[in-house]
């Protein structure tokens, strides 16, 4: 600042300071972008989330997830897992083939099944059986260091083993507790969950899939998406509770129901219950606000001499959008339908039922004899939005996701060479941008760091818990 | 979901009464023979998505294909066999479903050539209550991954992507 604030410099002004920033002000936008973001050397910028310790009694996807979120984010999370087992994720693997070894000390057949992939990076693993009441001085002790805990068990058992917030919030005032599991108070309070409970629960899955005279049936989203979203909210919960605490000094409990996100998820279907009375139903992979706004089949494969089924029989779905009366109009001339473009010239004609059966099944019918690419290339080039369903390899070779860093190869500190995209597929940050360090670590691989380094505890000690079984 | 055999056979003029439970992974589509880990009664199984499409019948005096992963009997105290118990139950060694009396897929190298940790066993951490060095070093843990790595190198099997 100027020491006689009356007086402007140039210097104070907003805009370029000197040749160099003038430079960089005029460079192309994109150019700009990539140096901004510099993606790829993410390690060097600081971490948003540096010195908040966070505590997990978390399985599955939901809650870990919620944690990897902070994990990612720089926070040091400490996951606690029970001795010999680890988390029922760990041995969860797609179809029981894919595993990373080693597992444990304790057991060198087994690995960690590649289920566990992306919500668990950057935590340290540590094994500790914290239900026995031997532990529980031990558990205080890191409650004392931390900032939250969160936890999954079933509503008041870690209050039956003196370990709720009730107990932790007298031992630290600035504890942010977060209970993620199932249905949380109210009639099923004990009730568990999984992401298809929650799916069904909400009535997400009762809007998911094509309708049943269409021969489609209700379905649910194959990647546990609701486990995912929940996760994400909760870390959003999280963030809130410690900017709270900033301003009081205080920490709070969280207590997150995953039914209740895919609720969320609904858009209007609950309004427009409240307000007319009608039940939504399912409409697949057209779109009961927007036609044409779907995905169609179109009659060849892009890869018809693949081994893989997925390339060989399922490379044949367009996404296509056209909903503008233009664009449709577009649509209609590029595909010789002008038919129904004198049919359903506006929008409102267009979206209703009958005529999104009539419109899909006709540009399903001029599809017919091309393949995936031929019918995207075709209406690109008519200036339609127009997209192949790519699959798992398709998205890996894809120029775009290499370029913007989201899909990436690392070196594994302790597991070698491995694709990610979790951690880079959340946007990019300029200054403290997520990150993944490590993509797991084997089963109580932390214990040392932990008990001895933050926790002081002698070596003997620890020994004789390890064999106690206790951690 | 798990399925079960719960066996009945008479044996010492009562009932067998023991469950014995099949690891849904290994057995969701299968065809075979496995026996009671109590009294070592064979029972024929198909199973087809998960579903049990026949069986489970019984076939005296035939050789089992594989055992339970677990046994308890409910009317006995929930007595159990725990897995690998040699001649009643099979070890818990994540073999894959589709090949469940061979051996896990396991790889050593990932699709671009490079180093990955896929296979079993790997040597101990050598840490203290199981913990790890923060680094895998693959020269001295792996000699003969590392040796084979050397020559995709040399051959220009190694790629970025």
């Amino acid at each position: 600042m100027a020491q006689d604030p009356r007086v402007t410099r140039m210097e104070d002004l907003p805009g370029p300071k000197s040749k160099g920033e003038m430079d960089e002000f005029k460079m192309p936008y994109e150019e700009y972008c990539k140096k901004l973001f510099d993606v790829g050397n993410e390690h060097t910028k600081p971490k948003p989330l540096n010195g908040i310790r966070w505590l997990s009694c978390t399985m599955y996807i939901f809650t870990p997830h919620a944690v990897a979120n902070l994990a990612e984010l720089g926070a040091e999370v400490i996951k606690l897992e029970i001795p010999r087992m680890g988390e029922p994720m760990r041995h969860t693997s797609p179809f029981n083939e894919v595993y990373l070894y080693p597992f444990h000390d304790a057991r060198p057949m087994t690995g960690t099944g590649l289920g566990y992939t992306n919500a668990n990076p950057n935590k340290y693993f540590v094994t500790m059986d914290y239900h026995i009441p031997e532990m529980r001085e031990v558990f205080y002790s890191l409650v004392k260091k931390s900032d939250g805990l969160t936890e999954l068990y079933r509503p008041g058992t870690l209050d039956k083993w003196k370990m709720s917030y009730r107990y932790l919030s007298e031992i630290n005032p600035r504890f942010i507790y977060v209970w993620g599991g199932g249905f949380g108070y109210g009639p099923k309070v004990f009730g568990g969950s999984y992401d298809i409970l929650g799916q069904a629960h909400a009535g997400l899955a009762s809007i998911t899939g094509m309708h049943e005279y269409m021969g489609g049936h209700c379905s649910k989203c194959t990647n546990w998406i609701i486990d995912w979203q929940s996760g994400t909210l909760i870390s959003c919960a999280i963030m809130s509770a410690i900017h709270h605490r900033r301003k009081t000094g205080l920490g709070t409990m969280i207590e997150f129901s995953q039914v209740q996100v895919p609720t969320r998820m609904l858009g209007h279907t609950t309004t427009m219950y409240g307000k007319f009375g009608i039940v939504r139903q399912r409409w697949g992979n057209w779109d009961t606000q927007l036609a044409v706004h779907g995905i169609i089949l179109c009659g060849k494969s892009d890869f018809p001499d693949a081994d893989n089924p997925q390339d060989k029989h399922d490379a044949r779905y367009v996404m296509v959008s056209a909903f503008q009366d233009q664009d449709f109009k577009e649509l209609c001339d590029i595909t010789g339908l002008k038919e129904l473009y004198d049919k359903y010239k506006v929008y409102k004609d267009r979206v209703e039922g009958e005529a999104q059966l009539e419109i899909y099944t006709a540009l399903e019918k001029w599809a017919a004899d091309k393949s995936r690419s031929q019918v995207a290339k075709i209406l690109t080039d008519a200036g339609i939005l127009a997209e192949p369903v790519r699959n798992d390899r398709e998205v890996y070779e894809s120029q775009h996701y290499r370029e913007r860093g989201t899909v990436r190869w690392m070196d594994d500190p302790i597991f070698g060479d491995m694709v990610v995209h979790g951690g880079y597929s959340t946007g990019l940050m300029e200054k403290s941008p997520r990150r993944i360090n490590w993509h797991w670590r084997p089963l109580g691989a932390d214990n040392k760091k932990i008990y001895r380094d933050l926790l002081g505890v002698p070596l003997t000690k620890i020994e004789e818990w390890y064999k106690k079984a206790y951690i | 979901m798990c399925d079960i055999i719960w066996c009945k056979k008479e044996v010492g003029g009562k009932p067998c009464d023991t469950i014995n439970y099949l690891d849904p992974y290994c057995f969701w589509n299968w065809e075979g023979k496995i026996n009671c880990a109590e009294c070592g009664t064979v029972y024929y199984i198909h199973m087809i998505q998960g579903f049990m499409y026949k069986g489970p019948e019984e076939k005296p005096g035939e050789k089992p294909d594989t055992s339970p992963l677990y046994a308890d009997k409910p009317y006995d105290g929930y007595s159990n066999y725990r897995p690998g118990v040699e001649g009643r139950t099979r070890p818990f060694q994540c073999i894959p479903r589709a090949k469940l009396l061979g051996v896990a897929d396991k790889v050593k190298f990932s699709i671009r050539g490079r180093p990955v940790r896929g296979w079993r066993p790997q040597p101990p951490s050598a840490g203290l209550a199981g913990s790890f060095g923060f680094n895998w070093d693959i020269q001295k843990l792996s000699p003969e991954v590392w040796e084979e790595y050397q020559k995709k190198l040399a051959a220009g099997e190694v790629k970025d992507w």
